[in-house]
This record gives C-alpha cells, structure tokens and sequence, in this order.
C-alpha cells in the first residue's frame, strides 16, 4: 500500500502533473503516510529521477521545469506539517546563495538551478542579476550559508567570478563558504582556474555538486 | 578570377560555391570594439572601414515599436507585450517581464498583434540598401516564435511547462508571430534584403531546450514556412542556434535553410563534423572561438583558427567565416582586427591547404 503510494508520488512528479502531484501528496497525508516518508521516498525520488534524466539528456526543459514546478506544489502541501516535525530534529538544510554576477542580467539558467535546489530542499537566498562582488560579500557576512554560487552567461562578465571571489578573499571570506560558479561560457576547467570548489554543467549538476561541497563543509565544519 | 563584391561572395558560398575568397561578416559588433577601432563611427562606416561582406539589419533594433516604461531602469515595452530592460552589458536587452502570466491568461482576441505592414518598419533597411545594394549582401535578421515567446509573452517558467501542458497555446501563439514574421520577411525582400537571418537559440551548452518531438512539433514547420517563403523569393535563409544541436542538426538542416550560424564551439560543435556531414547541404558560418581566442588569445593564436576554421570548413566553398556569436564586449579588438587580416590571407581560393 505505502509503496503504490510512494510510486504514484514520484510519478506525479516524473510527469510534471503539479495537479496530480498536490492530490497524491494530499492523499498520502490522509493515509497517515509519514511525511518524511513522503518526501524521501516519494517526491525527493521523483526530482531526482527527472535531473538524472535532464542530465543523461533524455529529459529537456519542459520535463524538467514541469517536474520542478509539480515539486515546488508539492512541497508546499507539506513544508507546513515538516516545519513542526523539524522543531526537534536534526535535518539542517544547506544554505545556497545565488546571484548573477555585474554586468550580467541574464536570470533564466539561475532561476532554474534555484528551482532545482529548492526542490531538493536547500533553503535557497537569490540575491538576484548584475550583482557586484561587495554584494555578495555582504550578503555572505550577514548570512549564514554554505555555498555561494554565481552565474554568468556572457564571455565578458566571467572575469566578475573571479573578481568576486577574489574580493571573498580580500574579505576574510573565503574560508566561510564554498564557492560554485556555472553558466553557459563557463568550462569545469575555467570554474577551478578562477579558484571556485565547483561547477555544474546544468541545472542538476549544480544540484548534484553542491551535495558533494555540502558533505565536505560539513566534514570540515566537524574538525575544527 | 576577377574579385568579387562582398554580396557575391556570401550568395556564392550560400550556393555551395567557391568564392575568390571565404567571406567575413558577424551578427553583431559591440559598440565598445568599433570605438576602440575606428572612434564614434557609425555601425555601417565601421563595416564598410573593414571590409566586411555582409551587414544584418536586426528586426528588434530597427523594425520593432517600444514604449518606455522606466526611464531610469532603462526598461521598455516592446511590440509584443514583453518588458525588456536595456543595458551596456547587453544591447539587445533581457526579458524582465512577459504580455501574459501564464497558458491560461492567454487570450488572443483583445490582443493586439503588431502590423507588419507599417512603413516606417523598413526606413533602416532602405538606408542600409541604398547604400551597400550589390555591394554587401543585405541580411534582414529576424527573431523566430520560439524567441519571442519566450522573451516577450510567457516566461520561460510558464512556455517550457505548457509545450507538454498546453501544446494548443503554443502553437496559437507560433503561428501569431509567425505569420507576423513571414510578413515581414517578405516585405524585407521586396525592400532589398539578399539573405534572411533567423535568429532564437534551440539549444544550451548542455544539448537542445526541447526533445526532437517537440522540436519537429513546435520548431521546425515555421522555420520550414519562413526557408519555403524565402526560397519563392530567390533568397536564401541561414539558421542561427548557440549551444550543441548536435542531436536535432538533422531536422534543422532538413527544412531546407542554406546556412547555419555559430557553430558553437564553447558548446562543443565541431565545425569539421558539420562541414563533413552537412557540408553538401548547408553553408557553414562562425566557429571563431568567441569565448576563448578572440577575448584572452594572442593574435597568433587567432591567426592559427581562422586557418583551422578555413581548413576544416572552407573547401570547396560553403564557409563564411565568422566569430562563434557575435564580436562581445570583451573581444580584444587587435584580435578581431587580426581575425579579419587573416581571413583574407589564409582565405584566397584556391585554399593552399
């Protein structure tokens, strides 16, 4: 029974159906199904599923803004009933700041990385397009985050990257946070170059790299 | 063979020929690299001062209507409903905001599409044809449906999803701004254009937007409509799409366009592949890497491209050699000056390599 359930969640969201999706959750809320559950094994399952899709190339923007779309629905069926069961638990999400760099307004690839994150359960703080490397700076010093990631989909404003990340230094920053830098221009090898932790090719990976720098952060976190 | 006028080199190589020498022309040349050439000229001077063979005319620049909306933010409202905002960074604008909020608001009958017909459309073109006619070739450049839509009626979180959801919304709004553009793009013949220029990306670094069938579903039949059209009137029709189309080149390629533009080799598009497997078909134009030489390469890393681009694509005709999208702001501009000296060094046919 719980695992017709699950299945039918993670299809809902395999499908893109935000409709459907917001009724199995509904459903399996009033079958008693744990939540946890129902995000784990359900609906997280489900977004994975499509991103690993999107990343083999067998999904393509529809698929994978109508699964994230179905899971942000979702999500806000539950969000309210994991809140209260989070009180007193020791789920932390990792903490994403997001921005385009100066001199760049390009916003769609990013807003589908937020969304992707979101989905995934980052609490996500996008900070928004044409950002300057003070602004992050601020926004990193007043906030507590894990990684930043910038976006840049023009040849000319990657430099910027890297002249935020040096001011991240120049700032006493840098060993705060852990930096992902993506965008259509940008190549894994121009990513570290620049001196960021990592890189995504698309919208997954961004997803998927940023798990890895979590668990480390969180490793070195333990140490000192 | 006696040398020949720029628009006869690109509409020969358009037809698959040898020219006297691989042409040069670019979709779009930023402001910054002209003034650090050739100070204060006019976009037409700039072209003309470097022997370009070609010069597009783009429609969003001189053909669309705008009303400003935020003075200081620099935001307008183009024809569409869209609200672009404008910058140095980007002279074309970004998508701030769309006619409609979602499938469901969308309702054509109290909409008022733009008029193509409206003469004032075509005032750049005519100055730009009275001026270079036979001389360059004319290139009217368009946007497709699959652009404006995105850019300008439903945002991208809305269009995506509703290819799937929505496909009937879709197509109502494909054939609006088609049917706009087929217009158009008639009239910018009849006025004086030698070749059309159809501009909207299809793909990503990572591979296309959209499936194969949603491709050939939502895609190709316009761009098909607009190439048939073109091809009525004589005049031939290049492709433009950033990213690697590797996996639908084939249905592009199929609608009949004679040109494909950027080949774009930051995305992993490899001229060599194309020109080997499309080469009897499609005229191949770009690939000069725009993320890489042109912005941080020494003038003999250019040099050696432009040969490798005239190599891997050039023989037999069939090539324009251009940058892998436009001349950006951060192009050094002894680079793109050193880019052109070598197309027309290492381009004189017969190729010596």
């Amino acid at each position: 029974m719980t695992e017709a359930i699950f299945e039918k969640l993670k299809k809902t969201i395999i499908d893109g159906d935000t409709k459907a999706a917001v009724q199995a959750t509904q459903d399996a809320i009033k079958n008693n199904v744990p939540i946890k559950e129902i995000l784990s094994n359900g609906l997280i399952s489900g977004i994975r599923i499509v991103g690993e899709l999107f990343n083999k190339g067998e999904f393509f923007l529809p698929e994978l803004i109508s699964g994230g779309k179905a899971m942000q629905a979702a999500l806000e069926e539950i969000n309210p009933l994991l809140q209260n069961l989070e009180k007193n638990d020791s789920y932390i999400p990792g903490r994403f700041l997001i921005g385009t760099v100066k001199g760049d307004m390009h916003d769609i690839g990013k807003l589908i990385v937020v969304m992707m994150l979101k989905s995934n359960r980052w609490e996500v703080t996008d900070l928004g397009i044409d950002i300057p490397p003070e602004q992050f700076c601020n926004a990193i010093k007043e906030g507590n985050f894990d990684i930043v990631g910038m976006s840049c989909l023009l040849t000319m404003t990657m430099p910027q990257a890297a002249m935020t990340i040096k001011a991240l230094e120049e700032a006493g920053l840098r060993k705060r946070i852990k930096i992902m830098v993506g965008g259509a221009p940008v190549t894994q090898e121009a990513a570290y170059k620049m001196g960021a932790d990592g890189y995504g090719e698309n919208a997954w990976e961004a997803v998927t790299v940023g798990e890895q720098l979590l668990i480390q952060i969180r490793k070195e976190r333990m140490k000192i | 063979m006696s040398s020949m006028t720029g628009a006869e080199r690109i509409l020969t190589v358009l037809k698959l020929k040898e020219p006297d020498t691989v042409p040069h022309t670019e979709l779009l040349i930023e402001r910054n690299i002209i003034n650090a050439i050739l100070p204060n000229a006019s976009y037409e001077d700039f072209v003309n001062h470097m022997g370009l063979d070609g010069l597009l005319v783009f429609d969003k620049i001189s053909a669309w209507k705008f009303e400003i909306i935020n003075q200081t933010e620099q935001i307008k409202k183009d024809q569409w409903g869209g609200l672009i905002r404008f910058s140095e960074a980007a002279a074309l604008g970004i998508s701030v905001g769309t006619a409609f909020r979602s499938p469901e608001e969308v309702n054509l009958k109290n909409y008022v599409v733009p008029d193509p017909d409206e003469e004032w459309r075509y005032n750049k073109l005519r100055d730009i044809v009275k001026r270079f006619k036979g001389d360059k070739a004319i290139i009217a450049q368009v946007y497709d449906g699959f652009n404006i839509i995105q850019e300008s009626l439903l945002t991208h979180f809305e269009f995506f999803p509703a290819m799937k959801n929505n496909p009937e919304i879709i197509d109502e709004l494909t054939e609006m701004v088609g049917n706009y553009n087929l217009k158009y793009i008639k009239n910018c013949i009849e006025v004086g254009a030698d070749v059309v220029f159809v501009s909207g990306d299809y793909a990503m670094t990572h591979g296309p937007m959209v499936s194969r069938v949603h491709t050939s579903r939502f895609l190709t039949p316009m761009l098909k409509k607009i190439v048939d059209l073109c091809h009525s009137l004589n005049t031939p029709v290049i492709k433009h799409s950033d990213g690697n189309i590797t996996k639908i080149i084939d249905l592009i390629v199929d609608t009949g366009i004679d040109g494909l533009h950027p080949i774009d080799v930051i995305a992993g598009m490899d001229i060599e592949k194309v020109k080997n497997e499309y080469g009897n078909k499609i005229c191949i134009m770009g690939n000069v890497n725009v993320g890489t030489t042109l912005p941080t390469g020494t003038i003999e890393d250019v040099r050696q491209e432009v040969k490798d681009c005239i190599r891997k694509a050039g023989v037999g005709g069939g090539y324009i050699c251009s940058s892998s999208n436009i001349i950006h702001s951060g192009v050094k501009p002894e680079n793109y000056i050193a880019m052109v000296k070598a197309i027309r060094e290492f381009g004189k046919y017969p190729l010596s390599f």
